[in-house]
């Protein structure tokens, strides 16, 4: 009897623990100027979160302006290493993104200088689209395979601009900060390489 | 003439939908990240750079250096200015940096610059998609100014001339937009009627 109440007493009192997520709530997520300056304060956990947190992005981008994943986890690879040297110059009003694409677009820049062979660059990442969160129709397929190859037949720069702003969104106060091209010749290149992007989908829709 | 509202950045279908398709991250290969985060230097990150030390000064001498900064300043500018006018353009068109329009239409606006040493010249800016190819300005009789004339609506839009490839701001256009990093914007504002 006494058992048998307790055990109801405990069940009673018990606390309901409902998982955050379940509820729709999520943890704070640190800022990157915090984990910025855990960094330099010798966390590296902070740094691997920022890692985490960029990377992806930054492969997006290198993929497509170098034209394979090796090269671009390459480039990508450096660009963490020299961010994280660099950190103490970092100016933690601005966007870590921003600054850190900044450094991206450099070693992108030398590594197509740099560039020995060229051939033609056709991305076509399996793992991206197994992964990918649109859902993939085959016409889908078909348009995303089509756009892949005409961006990569675009100049640099215009590859670079378009990228910057319809992938990466960027704005194009961003995009000259972290190319040091001017706002005007952005605008120029996006909407020439837009165009050619859209003459080459329909090229291609018709062959 | 194509609407002024419609924003820089949208783009025209099918671009629009095969974009979205590649925005998808890739994943990250658990060798390359720990690869990045082993390769990482420890204790090198220097710490951030000090504020050096200020020198003091009285504050007349602090106020009477500071006319004498402004004054050296404000010559140089004008003496810069005048040179940059004189060698580029001459101050011929007023009107263009500032229309009025009809509430319900278009106002025509006339752009002109002076460059006789130009080949070609066109106007880039939020009316064209920033499209050097779109409009072209034409040589006048007198063989020095280039000119076209843009049906505008009532609004605020930046531009820059294309002189031979290379942009140019319009050098009697009273305002200048304040967010480029390179060469500066021109401004013209349309009034509505």
């Amino acid at each position: 009897m006494g058992r048998s109440g307790s055990s109801w007493f405990a069940d009673a009192v018990r606390p309901v623990v409902t998982r955050g997520d379940a509820r729709g709530y999520h943890p704070v997520e640190m800022t990157d100027a915090v984990l910025a300056r855990l960094t330099r304060d010798g966390d590296e956990s902070a740094f691997a979160t920022l890692v985490d947190r960029h990377a992806g992005a930054c492969l997006r981008f290198a993929t497509r302006m170098l034209g394979t994943l090796e090269d671009a986890e390459e480039v990508t690879q450096d660009t963490f290493w020299r961010a994280h040297r660099a950190l103490a110059r970092y100016d933690d009003q601005l966007s870590f993104r921003t600054w850190l694409m900044s450094i991206l677009i450099n070693r992108c820049r030398t590594a197509l200088l740099h560039r020995q062979r060229r051939t033609a660059r056709v991305v076509v990442d399996d793992d991206a689209v197994e992964h990918a969160t649109v859902p993939s129709t085959a016409s889908d397929t078909e348009l995303r395979d089509a756009l892949e190859r005409a961006v990569a037949q675009l100049e640099a720069g215009q590859r670079e601009a378009f990228l910057l702003k319809h992938v990466e969104l960027l704005s194009y106060d961003e995009m000259s900060g972290a190319t040091g091209v001017g706002v005007s010749a952005l605008k120029m290149r996006v909407q020439r390489a837009c165009e050619r992007l859209q003459d080459l989908l329909e090229d291609d829709r018709h062959a | 003439m194509r609407d002024p509202r419609v924003h820089d950045d949208e783009l025209p279908e099918p671009l629009d939908r095969a974009v979205s398709l590649i925005r998808d991250e890739p994943p990250l290969r658990a060798e390359w990240r720990a690869a990045v985060l082993a390769g990482l230097p420890t204790h090198e990150i220097a710490p951030p750079p000090t504020p050096r030390r200020q020198w003091s000064l009285s504050p007349f001498a602090a106020i009477a250096a500071g006319i004498v900064c402004a004054l050296a300043g404000a010559g140089a500018t004008l003496i810069a200015v005048n040179a940059h006018v004189l060698a580029t353009v001459a101050p011929l068109v007023t009107p263009t940096a500032m229309a009025s329009a009809s509430l319900h239409g278009p106002s025509s606006v006339r752009f002109a610059l002076v460059a006789p040493t130009a080949v070609h010249v066109s106007i880039v800016g939020d009316f064209n998609r920033w499209n050097p190819a779109a409009l072209p300005l034409k040589r006048s009789a007198d063989g020095r100014t280039w000119e076209i004339e843009v049906p505008l609506l009532p609004g605020r839009y930046t531009y820059a001339f294309v002189v031979d490839g290379r942009l140019a701001r319009d050098p009697v256009a009273p305002e200048a937009a304040s967010d480029d990093f390179g060469i500066a914007n021109s401004v013209v504002l349309v009034k509505g009627s």
